[in-house]
């Protein structure tokens, strides 16, 4: 029977919520901070607006406390999913006010794909917006891939709990506690903080001759849609706008630590650094990079759109690379890119649909995922052919020796499962409006991995139910689904339950 | 006689020797960028507003980028419609020409609008991959300027109100010890 949820759940659910936003509240003093130095009048008006909201919707959350509760399993993920759906309407509110957005939805579009680290925008004429709005756009990026309630865990010592941890797509406790964790998530964010600004900047400014501030301005916007694996760029021609080979190797350098687990950076910075190599996900996803490199090289090559090795490799890198870290970063304009036809074209659409490692900025089914499966797959064959009761090896190496158990392969398949209805649901829907096949399943498979890579579909001209569904695909791809239907259920509780 | 022949016959030749900036291609960056491959090579004329940075490198050039999409004549600060992303193209310009140059397109500051003659390259594979123009010649048609910016004071307000309002709740409904919850999780 369906337990209808009581004032105290929602009070729960509440209290956690408050909490949540008070955290983002302050956060947002930055962009206002950013504005009020500027002398961007403007922009200031509007993040002042947007703090006030979090900061009151936070007071009044924290102020419904109930007597005392536990934050179970239910709550914590309904916790989780409203606040991935609050914070970006709230978000929104300075986009729609710069006048960048023909509608409020638009609004809430960027701040969801900013969020969820999609990159997918429908912001108009971004050589023109305001610095602090810029800033804005990238740090809902970092918030987003670091998220936004690991941020709240880490302030909040003692009070999150491992449920919030989880809904937010974590498996991965890398140290004893929920909060310990969170803060070497951060710790190692800050390194490459420091190293992405300092790089990119000095690159800027000593390679590609920008002025001092303005060089560690584009390092600091690259460095978080670069490492939280966003794809969101300061310029209109994203990462093709440096003209530097030097420049997309420091980024590439960053995609690539977005792309890890936290688990990783562990293991890479304490050690042993051997045992890396052996995880069942670090393997997965160097096969699957390889395979989708050689493909887009191959389909490129067959195109004759490039006339030398170097540039066709140098392009189809940095494009597999954004697609399969799920950035979105791009050094080819989206009219040229719906040109790669045929193989170079599935190449790119099959790195973004496998996604980079779990407990990552990153999005996608995930390569645990994919090597699971393939194990599983690979299993199944053996037994078949092998004497009917001959035992096949069930066990895999991701930080320390594990088995393959049949509730794992199951769990594995569902959420693989889910993520190909996911791709062809935002197909199917762009088909429908008329967009060719090819480039529909492109956007929506772009759209659901969180990566942000565009043929053009994505405008502000675009159908609204088409809108909707990717908003509704990147919230849902970024939380793994599981917080998305634990909300949905108990919405039903409370509608249906006694 | 002969001579005035002679003298007709050398106008209308010197009429029909095309001029190096009129005989590039006019096209427009929404062009190029449709186009690409099949403008390789190409001497084309192209005009918009120079946008982002001027970088300049240790090597005689300048790069920038050429937007040529709605908001070069309608900004969105002086009531141009959002009509969606920028369309720009890069530009690497010699050095010599960017002295007269006012700073480049921004927030409040619509760039200079150029009309730049050059070759088209396409893919280039002494930058590989790259696609840009290398300009020969540039003139300034309209030279750059300021936009305004009108600070949204209802914003301002309502900002501060919610903000007064959440510390003033935050105030009024401080619990006392024996009322905070307690929370396992």
């Amino acid at each position: 029977m369906l337990i209808r949820p009581v004032t105290e759940d929602f009070k729960v659910i509440g209290f956690y919520m408050g909490r949540i936003f008070l955290v983002v509240a302050a956060a947002s003093l930055l962009p206002l901070t950013w504005a009020g130095l500027a002398r961007e009048s403007n922009p200031f008006g509007s993040f002042l607006l947007m703090t006030g909201v979090f900061a009151l919707l936070g007071v009044i959350g924290v102020r419904l406390a109930p007597r005392e509760s536990e934050l179970d399993w239910s709550h914590g993920m309904v916790v989780v999913a409203l606040t991935w759906l609050i914070v970006p309407m709230i978000g929104a509110i300075p986009l729609f006010l710069s006048g960048h957005f023909g509608r409020p939805l638009d609004a809430l579009f960027d701040a969801m794909s900013g969020l969820t680290t999609t990159g997918l925008s429908l912001l108009s004429d971004v050589d023109h917006v305001a610095s602090s709005l810029n800033f804005w756009r990238h740090f809902l990026q970092f918030l987003g891939g670091q998220g936004i309630i690991l941020a709240a865990l880490t302030i909040f010592a003692g009070t999150g709990g491992i449920t919030l941890y989880i809904g937010e797509a974590r498996d991965e406790r890398i140290l004893p506690s929920v909060t310990s964790t969170a803060r070497f998530i951060w710790a190692v964010s800050v390194v490459h903080l420091i190293f992405g600004v300092t790089s990119l900047g000095l690159v800027g400014w000593q390679v590609l001759g920008f002025d001092l501030d303005r060089s560690l301005f584009h390092g600091l916007m690259v460095f978080f849609a670069g490492f939280d694996t966003g794809g969101f760029s300061p310029q209109s021609t994203s990462i093709g706008y440096y003209h530097s080979a030097i420049f997309e190797t420091v980024t590439a350098l960053l995609m690539v630590a977005g792309a890890m687990s936290f688990g990783l950076h562990y293991a890479l910075w304490r050690g042993p650094r051997r045992s890396v190599f052996a995880n069942l996900e670090t393997r997965t996803i160097l096969s699957t990079f390889g395979f989708t490199m050689v493909l887009t090289i191959l389909g490129l090559a067959a195109t004759g759109l490039f006339v030398d090795v170097a540039g066709l490799t140098r392009q189809g890198f940095f494009q597999v690379l954004s697609a399969h870290t799920g950035t979105g970063f791009s050094t080819v304009p989206p009219a040229e890119l719906a040109k790669w036809g045929g193989l170079a074209f599935g190449g790119v659409a099959i790195a973004m649909a496998l996604g980079g490692m779990g407990s990552s900025t990153a999005g996608g089914v995930k390569s645990l995922r994919i090597g699971l499966t393939i194990k599983a797959v690979v299993n199944q064959i053996k037994q078949v052919l092998l004497p009917e009761h001959a035992l096949v090896g069930t066990a895999y190496h991701q930080s320390g020796r594990k088995h393959l158990t049949p509730a794992l392969i199951q769990s594995v398949m569902v959420i693989s499962l889910l993520y190909v209805a996911l791709y062809l649901l935002g197909a199917g829907i762009g088909m429908a409006y008329g967009i060719p096949l090819q480039e529909a399943l492109f956007e929506s498979v772009s759209a659901s991995a969180n990566v942000g890579l565009s043929v053009g579909v994505t405008d502000p001209s675009m159908p609204i139910l088409l809108e909707l569904v990717y908003m509704l695909q990147m919230w849902a791809g970024r939380l793994e689904f599981v917080a998305v239907f634990s909300m949905l259920g108990f919405v039903y509780a409370w509608v249906r339950g006694k | 006689m002969r001579r005035l022949v002679r003298l007709t016959f050398l106008a209308s030749v010197f009429l029909f020797i095309p001029d190096p900036a009129n005989a590039a291609e006019e096209v427009s960056v929404p062009e190029i960028l449709e186009l690409g491959a099949e403008l390789a090579g190409e001497e084309v004329t192209v005009e918009g507003e120079l946008v982002g940075d001027y970088g300049f490198r240790d090597n005689g050039w300048m790069w920038t980028q050429l937007n040529g999409d709605a908001y070069v004549q309608r900004p969105i600060r002086e009531g141009g419609q959002a009509l969606g992303a920028n369309v720009g193209i890069a530009v690497r310009v010699p050095v010599e020409l960017t002295e007269a140059l006012d700073p480049p397109g921004r927030y409040r500051n619509r760039g200079p609008v150029v009309r730049v003659t050059g070759v088209w390259k396409y893919h280039d594979s002494t930058r590989p991959g790259e696609s840009y123009l290398q300009v020969q010649s540039l003139t300034v048609t309209e030279p750059g300027r300021q936009l305004n910016e009108e600070v949204n004071w209802t914003a301002v307000i309502l900002g501060a109100l919610l903000l007064v309002g959440a510390g003033v709740i935050a105030l009024l409904t401080r619990p006392k010890d024996w009322q905070r919850p307690t929370f396992r999780c």
